[in-house]
């Protein structure tokens, strides 16, 4: 079990293959609980790869990448935010770093994140801000489960399992 | 005030604007870049003097932004690999291998033992000519002229050596996946065994020039101080964390390909200043020479060709799912996160660029110095603005 996460409300906690993806957890959180969770992995010595975000069907998956330094144990917190107002707390009040990977992430996908610092341009130029150049066309937007695999699961909401089960109901109620 | 002072112009961009607005009394606010030559390339820096010293400081990025994120959107897996020679054209092989490892990961592909061989001696090869790079351009900035050329000339060599199996001089991609383009011929090899005791001689020649110098001491001893906290707040990685006294590398720490086949040292500092990061890629270039020496020892009994049996084509459709792979590269962590819907074309591609948190962190560290000053931190980050902007 992922002991520095412990008192953090999850949705979803899995082991994933090292070997395969790289990542030794994947946690899925609700927006709410992303400070407190950066808080507690910040205290457990960790310290931030990047923030980025994924356009998929069901939204925005913004997922950070955390690391240690004396043990290599790569944890991924993904959030799910809806495409109508993609809203995320800032977690720059305790990974300092996290304000440039914000930023861009703001500029490429349109994810606003809550209490940055400084939330303008940072790649992109003034007045090119609202572009978002890595959102995706309707024809190339895929869902999460057509991505990537949930892992081995430790414990799970209905939600965030429905994501990754729901498959062939939803196709055969799109024929 | 003239009506010259008056015109729209002169009130600055927005970022300019932006920073005004939090201005002292008595301060004064300069740009320093886009074009300065200490920036290497086009970095800005906004800064708040207050006489000789920084108050506060704010890069602005993206005057070398070329979406090559978007770029891997477009085009197939195999294509994508000539962008990763441009990104960084310091250590482009790092990229190189952060790019196929991951897509490697993806498709589950088990890389011959001597492409691994020939990986390592080439990236370390072009870890030596990124620090020398580095090493000449750095006491350029801090008003030397002497050792770049040098560092030049050493360089050359390795560059000539690195032509042969690559083709190219500065913006490599001759890794594929599965392995790399071409194996190493014996002049290559012959190249290399003679670089190697060359550059050993050179080394110590390198400090007795420069290192010990009383003027490049008192410039960057104590200078620019990133201590493992701020290490950790803002994500650095690669000398600049060795240079705060933490051995994290990732050679050692997540051993990819072959590196844990070799004896070699992490080299670090506990003085947490430009002249620790300093002194630990100095360092590193002994050990990277180490790590060459051992692999082409062990490189006639590696199993396998250069490639792979049946390599993908750049065409090639992984399947669909997610991969993130890191190396160490000469300025920190590469970390390429590949995400794949199984069509020939990636879904995403995030390029972790060690520099950019590395310069997230210089607002902070140069805040209290000497406008002097900023040049020396800055060139001790070791820079590569189209790592940067990406």
């Amino acid at each position: 079990m992922l002991q520095a996460l412990e008192g953090v409300a999850t949705q979803c906690v899995a082991k994933q293959d090292p070997a395969a993806t790289g990542h030794a957890w994947s946690v899925f959180l609700a927006p709410g609980q992303i400070l407190k969770a950066a808080g507690k992995l910040f205290e457990a010595e960790y310290s931030l790869e990047d923030i980025l975000a994924l356009d998929v069907d069901e939204g925005f998956l913004v997922q950070y990448h955390f690391n240690r330094w004396t043990l290599n144990e790569r944890v991924v917190l993904r959030i799910l935010v809806g495409k109508d107002n993609p809203v995320v707390p800032s977690i720059a009040s305790v990974f300092d770093g996290a304000e440039w990977h914000e930023r861009e992430t703001r500029d490429f996908h349109g994810v606003e994140f809550e209490g940055n610092p400084n939330l303008v341009p940072l790649l992109m130029a003034v007045e090119d801000k609202d572009l978002f150049p890595l959102r995706k066309t309707d024809k190339a937007r895929k869902s999460i489960k057509d991505l990537f695999s949930l892992g081995e699961v430790v414990s799970c909401s209905a939600e965030v399992e429905a994501l990754f089960t729901e498959a062939e109901a939803g196709e055969a109620s799109d024929a | 005030m003239s009506a010259y002072q008056n015109t729209e112009q002169m009130k600055g961009d927005f970022y300019t604007q932006k920073f005004e607005a939090g201005k002292q009394d008595g301060t004064l606010i300069i740009n320093m870049g886009p074009q300065h030559p200490s920036t290497h390339g086009v970095l800005r820096i906004v800064i708040e003097v207050d006489g000789e010293y920084i108050v506060r400081a704010e890069p602005v990025l993206g005057y070398l932004h070329r979406m090559h994120e978007k770029m891997g959107e477009t085009q197939t897996w195999g294509g994508f690999i000539p962008n990763m020679g441009r990104v960084d054209y310091g250590h482009a092989m790092a990229w190189n291998w952060a790019y196929v490892g991951a897509v490697e990961k993806l498709m589950g592909l088990e890389v011959p033992e001597k492409a691994e061989y020939l990986r390592v001696i080439m990236t370390e090869l072009n870890r030596l000519a990124s620090h020398l790079l580095w090493w000449g351009a750095y006491i350029l900035d801090l008003g030397a002229f002497t050792p770049i050329m040098y560092a030049f000339d050493d360089r050359e060599m390795l560059l000539d050596i690195l032509q042969r199996p690559s083709a190219s001089r500065l913006t490599y991609s001759n890794f594929r996946v599965g392995g790399v383009q071409m194996d190493m011929d014996d002049k290559c090899i012959e190249l290399i065994k003679a670089f190697i005791p060359h550059f050993r001689e050179r080394l110590p020649m390198y400090h007795d020039l420069v290192t010990e110098n009383i003027i490049l001491r008192r410039r960057i001893e104590g200078i620019g101080i990133i201590d493992q906290d701020m290490c950790r707040r803002y994500g650095c990685t690669g000398p600049v964390v060795r240079g705060a006294g933490v051995p994290y590398d990732v050679r050692k720490s997540e051993p990819y390909s072959v590196y844990d086949r070799f004896d070699f040292e992490i080299p670090t500092s506990d003085s947490c200043c430009s002249a620790g990061r300093y002194h630990v890629r100095l360092a590193e270039m002994e050990q990277s020479m180490r790590i060459i020496e051992q692999a082409l020892e062990q490189l006639p009994s590696a199993e396998g060709g250069h490639i792979v049996d049946k390599a993908p084509k750049p065409s090639m459709k992984p399947p669909a799912g997610e991969a993130y792979f890191n190396v160490e590269g000469g300025r920190g962590k590469i970390g390429i996160h590949a995400v794949s819907d199984g069509s020939k074309v990636p879904y995403r591609i995030k390029l972790r660029a060690p520099g950019f948190s590395n310069l997230s962190a210089f607002a902070e560290a140069a805040t209290g110095t000497l406008l002097a000053d900023a040049v020396a931190i800055l060139g001790s980050l070791d820079l590569i603005i189209p790592e940067i902007d990406r």
